[in-house]
């Protein structure tokens, strides 16, 4: 019986690899047919769709990372992130570029920017009467209005003083809609942050703007690159680097952050259990603040990206949509509540999207997958709930009897 | 052993009755709204009853059985483009047909429910005065449609749970709408192009619409009420206790999601009615979140509240369009205050009426003088000559309605009826779970602790058979 | 034959071996107790005989029929139904409707019928009322009446447990698993909890399977006493001689036990 009690079963699942295998070959496969095809898909066709694969799913893990954050700690989908995305976007536009923003619209961010600030301020000062807190407020409210309405400066200054305001925003939205739901159930929450969502699209489109906004910084990024591989040329712009390094350096930073501080650890803590976490002292109002804080600044920096990628931003109320809710499916994919299993997602939802269309190009014969290319990530989605709920490297979340 | 109220439900008869009065009362009210010949009005009507169908539909999946579904924008589109396509008129089939954009066949250009009645001979049904018929067929049949496919999403994802089923249905809902618009199936969706020559006497009757409505009502509340609906209710409660208790629990979630989805299809068949055309981008998923203002606001889990919640997104939508109308900067800035200055006033009549301490709260400071501030700023402004010119309020409506939400769930989870019920017994104040004097009596005595002893008579099975 | 036959059940969660070679068997009209430490096994046991999980190895049989691999709600069909440790009643649900929850397994007419509200279908509803309302009065008066349509979020937390049991027999099963039906009573309502499950067995005819942690109520009423310690079963037999088995004894002292405290630990399960 002994014996019995302490054999440990190791049973290595290898349905996965065969299936990672079967995708690889078929890759392999696709491409080295399409090679003898036709001229037009050379190794420089096939780097530069990986280049621009990598590109894509460094910018949904950006966005990526803050639902699965927020949903570690609150186990909330935060259907607005995709919104907070969209305000970093414009924050960094309306921060560099020379089109005036009116001082109206200025000051009500302002008006929410400071109230996230003291909420900030707060949890270290203890009450909101404090004076330290009360003074604090007035700056972020002067300090927010000038910079929104008045500056233009570089876009990395930009980048940052956009990721700031929009990482307060995040608080902001916690604090107004989130945090009276904390016991509710959670059906109650998630209809909650879609209607914070409906409300920033709509709103985006009241004190942005209602039309496609050109995103053109003056910056190097935007230089163009051409070098020569094999037999060809790939034409492509700095930002092919720029954007995954930007991605891997806050993404290490925010490894660092979570694994080496003390609020990192605290917040490890709190997503494997917040009761015990605050009965151990940690303060949980703390560690979500911060979670919100670290989600909607990467989210930001993701919007900021986006737009330099692309060239221009999409209007408020459709822009943050398909991007927020592939990058939540990234986040699922990956398992929800992991920062590694986010980034690898989102590089999934990436190549899917990307390279799949490239390897699978238009001809004469075949019409392409382009025009799918927006369901992919939710069919992955499907099917990776449907066969491991718990993501990639995600842990079973399943209710206990 | 027990007198059979209950047993059998009380005074049925009577209520039988009297939802046949209140039913003839509903049509007579109708028809006086009817005759004002207002076609606003009428048509906010018919948009009430059809988006009740698809608010009282979704309610069972997302009150009854507890599931959080967002896709039911998708199941409107099912069902709303197989009714457009069989019943579009004839004229409109040869400019499709003659048009140079138009990415639909022939053959797909051809699928009518006219072609089919004149194939099997059923020719009289294809004139003029018989096209409600046609467009009946057509509308069962995009219920039909609707509920296969609900059948088809349904089976895999219900055996989730939570939030992932939420997003997985909100992925379905978005597939499906952006696989419509695909070169696969735009010969039957013409694409992004969609089609407009739906008949709208259909959509636009207050007629059809609420007859509609009626029986959506009357089958989804008898499924509610059934042993059926309490095996749903229970799978809202506890997943594993109705399932330790012999309940199946991917049956009832099918089975409500299904019917849930037949309904969106009828839903959204009138819809297209109600517009004169399908276009995909009749049918994003802002329909869903109207859907789910109108169920939380209203009260989930109970079809009144669900109805009175849907008048009130229905009105905002259809009356609310001066929200989004141009006005001076000055004055959106008034309305601003004027805004804050409510708040201010509500704070201090909440906390009166609820007599909390302290009566005045630094909150109601804060309104108060941002609201005077503000309203201050307005009126000065023009003399100040700042912050001229006009604005535009795109999306108020929107944000009116999201602002809503929010404030119901923050304040109200349960929304403004929460669980209660319109029936006859709550009019006549009958209520069961209330004591009548003589229970009450015994019940005292029960919890009397010193009649109330071990073994006492409270303890033993005798005083059940009095 | 027995009732219930467990034989060489084996469970482990991850490196955890939760369960060890368990095999007991309950015969009809029975009252079992199985009893152990906290962490013993004893719910992981209820949710493997209920299908909540499945086992490695070894074998379930309900009269004759074997339980591995079955649904929850197939295992409620053949007529196996269980109480809840931490109560999982419907609790925005009144009375009623908790009881009546469980016997729509049973219900013969379709979905169809209920929407149109055949005859047949009401008859049936009728019945499945009467069916509850009689197990209700199980219970005495205490649920019956206006409670009948209170929810049972008013209900106080013995009145819950009562439900819950009551709830477990209405799914017309005829063995019970019991998961401390008498955890968080107060003394008086244990002794009526202990009355009530004695009747149970003598004029209901179930067959009764509980845990239980309240020696004096699983010394009043057990047939027989299953123990288990980290998932594997030290005794079964008679209360008396379980009690004074010394690995039992052991389990729940710990080891190095004087004859001292043994004798004062025996006074304390008696």
């Amino acid at each position: 019986m002994a014996s019995k009690s302490t054999k440990v079963k190791k049973t290595i699942n290898w349905i996965p690899w065969l299936l990672v295998l079967a995708i690889l070959a078929i890759v392999v496969g696709r491409i080295i047919y399409l090679g003898t095809v036709h001229d037009r898909f050379s190794s420089a066709y096939f780097i530069r769709a990986f280049l621009e694969s990598l590109k894509l799913g460094s910018l949904y893990a950006l966005i990526a990372l803050g639902y699965t954050m927020v949903y570690g700690i609150i186990r909330l989908i935060n259907f607005a992130h995709g919104e907070v995305f969209m305000v970093g976007a414009f924050f960094t536009y309306y921060l560099f570029s020379f089109s005036p923003y009116p001082l109206y619209a200025a000051v009500i961010w302002s008006i929410f920017i400071a109230f996230g600030f003291m909420k900030i301020i707060e949890l270290w000062r203890g009450k909101l009467k404090d004076p330290v807190v009360l003074a604090s407020g007035a700056f972020a409210f002067v300090l927010a209005t000038y910079l929104l309405s008045q500056t233009t400066v570089n876009f990395f200054v930009a980048l940052v003083f956009s990721m700031l305001l929009t990482g307060v925003l995040g608080i902001v939205i916690d604090k107004i809609a989130y945090s009276p739901l904390r016991t509710a159930p959670r059906n109650s929450l998630l209809i909650t942050a879609i209607a914070v969502s409906f409300f920033w699209q709509n709103f985006g489109l009241l004190v942005f703007t209602n039309r496609q906004t050109p995103f053109r910084p003056d910056t190097f990024l935007r230089n163009r690159m051409v070098f020569a591989v094999g037999d060809g040329t790939v034409r492509t712009t700095m930002l092919s680097f720029a954007i995954p390094l930007i991605s891997v350096i806050l993404v290490v930073i925010l490894t660092l952050f979570v694994t080496r501080t003390r609020l990192g650890k605290a917040m490890r803590a709190s997503a494997q259990d917040a009761e015990v976490a605050q009965m151990m002292g940690i303060s949980v109002n703390k560690v979500i603040a911060t979670t919100f804080l670290l989600g909607s600044m990467l989210a930001a920096a993701g919007g900021a990206m986006w737009g330099l990628n692309f060239g221009s931003l999409n209007q408020p109320a459709i822009m943050g949509i398909l991007p927020g809710i592939k990058a939540f499916a990234a986040a699922v994919i990956g398992g929800i509540g992991s920062l590694p299993g986010a980034v690898i997602g989102a590089l999934i939802i990436g190549f899917m999207e990307n390279f799949m269309t490239a390897i699978f190009p238009k001809t004469a014969e075949f019409q392409g997958i382009t025009e799918f290319k927006d369901t992919f990530a939710f069919i992955l989605l499907i099917i990776v709930l449907l066969i491991r709920p718990s993501g990639i490297v995600g842990e079973d979340l399943s209710e206990k009897v | 052993m027990q007198d059979t109220k209950h047993i059998v439900q009380p005074n049925r008869n009577r209520n039988i009755l009297l939802t046949i009065f209140a039913t003839v009362l509903v049509a007579v009210a109708l028809l006086i709204l009817t005759s004002l010949g207002s076609v606003k009005l009428g048509s906010a009507l018919a948009l009430f009853a059809i988006w009740g169908i698809a608010t009282v539909s979704l309610n069972l999946v997302n009150g009854t059985l507890g599931i959080l579904s967002l896709g039911h924008h998708g199941f409107m589109l099912i069902g709303g483009y197989t009714t457009a396509l069989l019943i579009l008129s004839d004229d409109k089939r040869e400019k499709i047909l003659a048009s140079g954009r138009s990415s639909m066949t022939p053959f797909t250009v051809g699928l009518s429910i006219d072609n089919f009645f004149n194939a099997i001979g059923l020719t009289a049904f294809t004139t003029d005065e018989t096209l409600w018929l046609r467009f009946l067929v057509a509308i069962l049949l995009g219920g039909l449609m609707a509920s296969v496919v609900g059948l088809i999403v349904g089976i895999p994802s219900l055996r989730l749970r939570g939030d992932y089923l939420a997003i997985v249905t909100f992925g379905f809902g978005e597939i499906i709408r952006l696989t419509a618009s695909t070169r696969i199936f735009s010969p039957i969706t013409n694409g992004a192009l969609g089609f407009s020559g739906v008949p709208t006497e259909f959509g636009k009757s207050v007629w059809w619409t609420f007859a509609f409505l009626g029986i959506t009502i009357y089958v989804i509340s008898k499924l509610k009420y059934s042993s059926f609906g309490r095996a749903m209710e229970g799978i809202r409660e506890d997943e594993i206790a109705s399932e330790a208790m012999g309940v199946n629990l991917a049956y009832h979630k099918v089975l409500g999601f299904v019917v849930s989805s037949f309904f969106a299809g009828i839903a959204g068949g009138l819809w297209v009615s109600w517009l004169g055309g399908a276009r995909l981008d009749s049918f994003l998923f802002t329909l869903t979140f109207f859907f789910l203002v109108a169920l939380s606001v209203g009260g989930t889990g109970s079809i009144t509240g669900v109805l009175l919640g849907t008048a009130l997104v229905v009105f905002v939508r259809q009356y609310g369009d001066p929200l989004e109308q141009s006005y001076l900067i000055t004055t959106w800035i008034l309305a601003i205050g004027v805004i804050l200055l409510l708040t201010a006033l509500a704070i201090y009549i909440f906390r009166t009426i609820r007599r909390s301490r302290p009566k005045i709260i630094p909150a109601f400071y804060l309104f108060l003088i941002a609201g005077v501030a503000t309203v201050v700023l307005a009126l000065l402004a023009p003399s100040l000559g700042i912050m001229q010119g006009e604005f535009r309020g795109f999306g108020m409506r929107a944000i009116f309605l999201s602002i809503l939400l929010i404030i119901i769930m923050v304040f109200r989870p349960d929304g403004m009826v929460g669980r209660a019920e319109f029936n006859w017994a709550w009019v006549f104040r009958e209520r069961l779970d209330q004591p009548t004097e003589e229970e009450r009596k015994q019940d005292a005595w029960l919890s009397n602790p010193e009649l109330n002893r071990p073994g006492g008579a409270a303890n033993t099975s005798d005083v059940e058979e009095d | 034959m027995a009732m219930l036959e467990i034989s060489n059940l084996n469970k482990s969660f991850g490196g955890l071996q939760a369960m060890t070679d368990v095999s007991f068997n309950v015969n009809e009209g029975e009252i079992i107790s199985v009893i152990g430490p906290n962490g013993a096994g004893k719910t992981t046991l209820f949710n493997l005989i209920t299908g909540v999980y499945t086992p490695d190895s070894g074998d379930v049989r309900f009269q004759g029929q074997s339980l591995v691999g079955k649904k929850p709600s197939q295992i409620v069909d053949m007529g196996i139904a269980r109480t809840f440790q931490n109560l999982r009643l419907f609790t925005n649900l009144s009375i009623m409707d908790n009881i009546l929850i469980p016997q729509h397994h049973k219900l013969k007419s379709n979905w169809l019928q209920a929407i149109l509200r055949t005859p047949a279908y009401k008859k049936e509803e009728e019945e499945m009322r009467k069916f509850a309302l009689e197990k209700l009065s199980f219970f005495g008066p205490r649920l019956m009446s206006f409670r009948l349509y209170q929810p049972v979020l008013v209900l106080s937390y013995a009145n819950r447990r009562r439900s819950e049991i009551a709830r477990a027999m209405a799914t017309g099963a005829k063995l019970l698993l019991l998961d401390e039906p008498s955890a968080g009573m107060n003394p008086k309502e244990t002794i009526e909890m202990t009355k009530i499950i004695k009747r149970m067995r003598d004029e209901g005819g179930y067959t009764i399977l509980l845990v239980e942690h309240k020696m004096n109520l699983v010394g009043e009423i057990s047939d027989r006493v299953v123990v288990l310690d980290y998932g594997k079963k030290l005794a079964e037999g008679d209360y008396k001689d379980v009690v004074n088995n010394p690995e039992v004894i052991e389990a729940y002292l710990g080891k190095k036990a004087t004859d001292d405290d043994k004798a004062k630990k025996d006074g304390g399960l008696e």
